[in-house]
C-alpha cells in the first residue's frame, strides 16, 4: 500500500465527451494513431416511451473519461513476468519501466479498464503514468489543465473520497472490486437510469 | 489473426505435446516393465524421449515471437512472486532441463534405475506444474470465457491427447528405424508394439471423449453467463459454428479409425503396415483439430474491458 495513493476525481454530471483530455494526453505522450492512453467513452441509452397517450423521451447519454486507474490492488502489476510494472511506494501511481518491459502484453489482458495501450513499433506496452514529469515540477497532469470544464481533478484518494464519495463504478465500466481503482467519479444524473435500462458505448470504433 | 496469437497457438499445443508426451511415455515405460525386460522396452522408448525436447524448445521459440521486444525474453523470469507467466516460463524450463537430463542419464544409462526413475518423476511433477501455470495464465476474473475450469481441463486433455498420439507415432519411427538396421530383437519388439499402440489407442479414444463432453459444456455454460461470456460463446458459433464443429468433427475423425484399430487388435495381431498408416493419420487429424480449437480459444475470447 502506498503512503498516500495518487487518483483522480472525473465529475461526470460536468463533462461534455469534448475529449480535449484525450488529444492533450496523446499530445503530451506523442502517440501514434491506434494508441490512446485517456479514451472517452459515450455511454447511450434509453428509448421513446409510450405514457397514456404520450411518447415522452427516456433516451440518455454521457461520456466517461477512462485511463489507468492506479489501482490498489492492481492485476496489471501481478501479472508482468518482468516487474516491468510497479506501483510507486511514494503516491501508488502504477508505472512502466520500459527497459524491463518484454511487450507479452500479458498486463493488457489482466487490466479492467483497457488503459494500457501497446506500441508496436518498439515492441513495448505503455499507458498513463500521471504525467510523473509533469507532477514532480509541480504541474498538473495534461488531462486535468487541458479539461475546459475542469471536470478532471487529481489528489490523495482519501482528500478526494472525503470531498465527493466513494463511487468507482458507473456503466459500462466494470466492478471495482476487481481492482480496487485510485478513481472517484461524481456521476450524470443518467447514470441512475441505466441500471433499470441499460445502453451501450456508442463510439466503440473509436476506442 | 496476428504472428502474435499464432505464436501463443504454436507455444501452448507444442508445450503441452511435450509434457504429455513425457508423461504417457513414463506410463508406457512402467506399464512396459511389468512383462518385458527392460533392454527391450528401452529399445522402443528412449528414441521417443529424445524427440520430447526439440518439440519444447521448437515451443519456446515459438513463444519468442509473441514478444515485442524478444531480445530481452529472460526477464520474464523475474516476477514469480506475482505473475503466473513468470512462473509458466520457469516451470518450463525447469521441465526442459530436467526432463533433458534424464533423457540423456537414460539413453546412457548412466546412474540407477531408481535414481533415474526419481529424476523422470520430478521432471514430470514439474511438468504438470507447467501446464498448469500455462492454464493459471488466462483465468483472469478480465476474461470470463478463459476464468473457468475449462481452461486447465482442456489444457491438459489437450496435453495427454496429442502426447499418446505422438508417442503412438515416435513409437511407430523407432520400429521402422530398428527393423532398417536389422536389429536383432525387432520380432520381439513387434509384439509390444502391437500392445503399446492398442492402449494407447484406447487413451486417446477416452480423452477425445472428454472433450466431447466438456467444450460442449463450457460453451453452453458461457452462453447461460450472459454479457461478455456469452459474447464469447456467440464468437465461438460464428458462422453456424463452422470452426468448432470442424474441430469436434476431426477430434471423433481420429478417435474413430484409432477405435477401429483397438478393436480390431483384441481379434488379431495388428498389421505393422496398418499400426504405420492408422496412427499417424489419426495424429495428423487430431493436431488440426487442436489446432482450430487453440485458434478459437484466443479468437474467440471476449474480454469484458472497454
Amino acid at each position: 500500500m502506498a503512503q498516500e495513493q495518487l487518483a483522480f476525481f472525473i465529475d461526470l454530471d460536468t463533462c461534455v465527451g469534448c475529449k480535449a483530455c484525450q488529444i492533450a494526453c496523446k499530445d503530451k505522450n506523442d502517440l501514434d494513431l491506434d494508441q490512446l492512453y485517456k479514451r472517452v467513452v459515450e455511454y447511450v441509452g434509453g428509448d421513446w416511451k409510450k405514457d397514456g397517450d404520450a411518447w415522452v423521451s427516456n433516451v440518455y447519454a454521457y461520456h466517461v473519461p477512462v485511463q489507468c486507474m492506479h489501482c490498489e490492488d492492481a492485476p496489471c502489476v501481478d501479472a508482468c513476468p518482468t516487474g516491468a510494472s510497479t506501483k510507486r511506494d511514494e503516491d501508488g501511481v502504477v508505472v512502466i519501466d520500459q527497459d524491463a518491459c518484454i511487450g507479452c502484453r500479458y498486463c493488457e489482458w489482466a487490466c479492467p479498464y483497457g488503459a494500457r495501450a501497446y506500441d508496436a513499433d518498439e515492441g513495448k506496452m505503455g499507458k498513463c503514468d500521471f504525467c510523473e514529469d509533469y507532477l514532480a515540477n509541480g504541474e498538473d497532469p495534461a488531462c486535468v489543465a487541458a479539461c475546459p470544464l475542469r471536470a478532471i481533478d487529481y489528489g490523495p484518494l482519501e482528500e478526494l473520497e472525503a470531498a465527493h464519495g466513494d463511487l468507482k463504478a458507473v456503466a459500462p465500466l466494470p466492478d471495482a472490486d476487481i481492482s480496487h481503482p485510485s478513481v472517484v467519479f461524481k456521476p450524470h444524473p443518467d447514470a441512475r437510469r441505466a441500471a433499470d435500462d441499460p445502453g451501450a458505448i456508442a463510439n466503440l470504433e473509436e476506442l | 489473426m496476428d504472428l502474435h496469437t499464432w505464436a501463443l497457438i504454436l507455444f501452448t499445443l507444442l508445450g503441452q505435446m511435450a509434457v504429455g508426451a513425457f508423461l504417457v511415455l513414463g506410463v508406457v515405460h512402467t506399464v512396459a516393465l511389468r512383462r518385458h525386460e527392460s533392454a527391450l522396452v528401452d529399445r522402443l522408448t528412449d528414441r521417443s524421449l529424445l524427440a520430447i525436447g526439440p518439440v519444447l524448445v521448437l515451443a519456446f521459440i515459438a513463444s519468442l515471437f509473441h514478444l515485442g521486444s524478444p531480445t530481452i525474453a529472460f526477464r520474464a523470469v523475474t516476477n514469480v512472486e506475482t505473475s503466473w507467466l513468470a512462473r509458466e516460463i520457469v516451470t518450463g524450463v525447469a521441465f526442459l532441463v530436467l526432463g533433458g537430463a534424464f533423457a540423456l542419464l537414460q539413453w546412457r544409462k548412466i546412474g540407477s534405475f531408481a535414481a533415474r526413475r526419481t529424476l523422470a518423476v520430478v521432471a514430470a511433477i514439474v511438468g504438470v506444474a507447467f501446464v498448469l501455470s500455462m492454464a493459471a495464465i488466462y483465468m483472469l476474473p478480465t476474461q470470463p470465457a478463459w476464468n473457468t475450469a475449462a481452461t486447465p481441463i482442456a489444457f491438459l486433455a489437450t496435453a495427454l491427447l496429442l502426447g499418446t498420439l505422438a508417442v503412438g507415432v515416435a513409437f511407430i519411427a523407432s520400429y521402422a528405424y530398428l527393423r532398417r538396421h536389422d536389429d536383432e530383437r525387432v520380432e520381439a519388439l513387434t509384439g509390444l508394439l502391437q500392445r503399446s499402440l492398442r492402449w494407447l489407442g484406447v487413451g486417446a479414444v477416452a480423452l477425445v471423449a472428454v472433450q466431447l463432453v466438456t467444450v460442449p459444456l463450457h460453451v453452453a455454460a458461457l452462453s447461460a453467463a450472459g454479457g461478455a461470456a456469452a459474447d464469447s460463446a456467440a464468437q465461438m458459433l460464428q458462422g453456424g459454428g463452422l470452426v468448432l464443429g470442424l474441430r469436434l468433427v476431426l477430434a471423433v475423425a481420429g478417435a474413430a479409425i484409432v477405435g477401429a484399430l483397438v478393436l480390431r487388435s483384441f481379434r488379431e495381431p495388428l498389421p505393422v503396415r496398418t499400426m504405420s498408416a492408422v496412427v499417424p493419420a489419426a495424429f495428423g487429424v487430431v493436431l488440426i483439430s487442436e489446432l482450430l480449437g487453440r485458434y478459437l480459444f484466443y479468437a474467440a475470447n471476449v474480454p469484458i474491458v472497454i
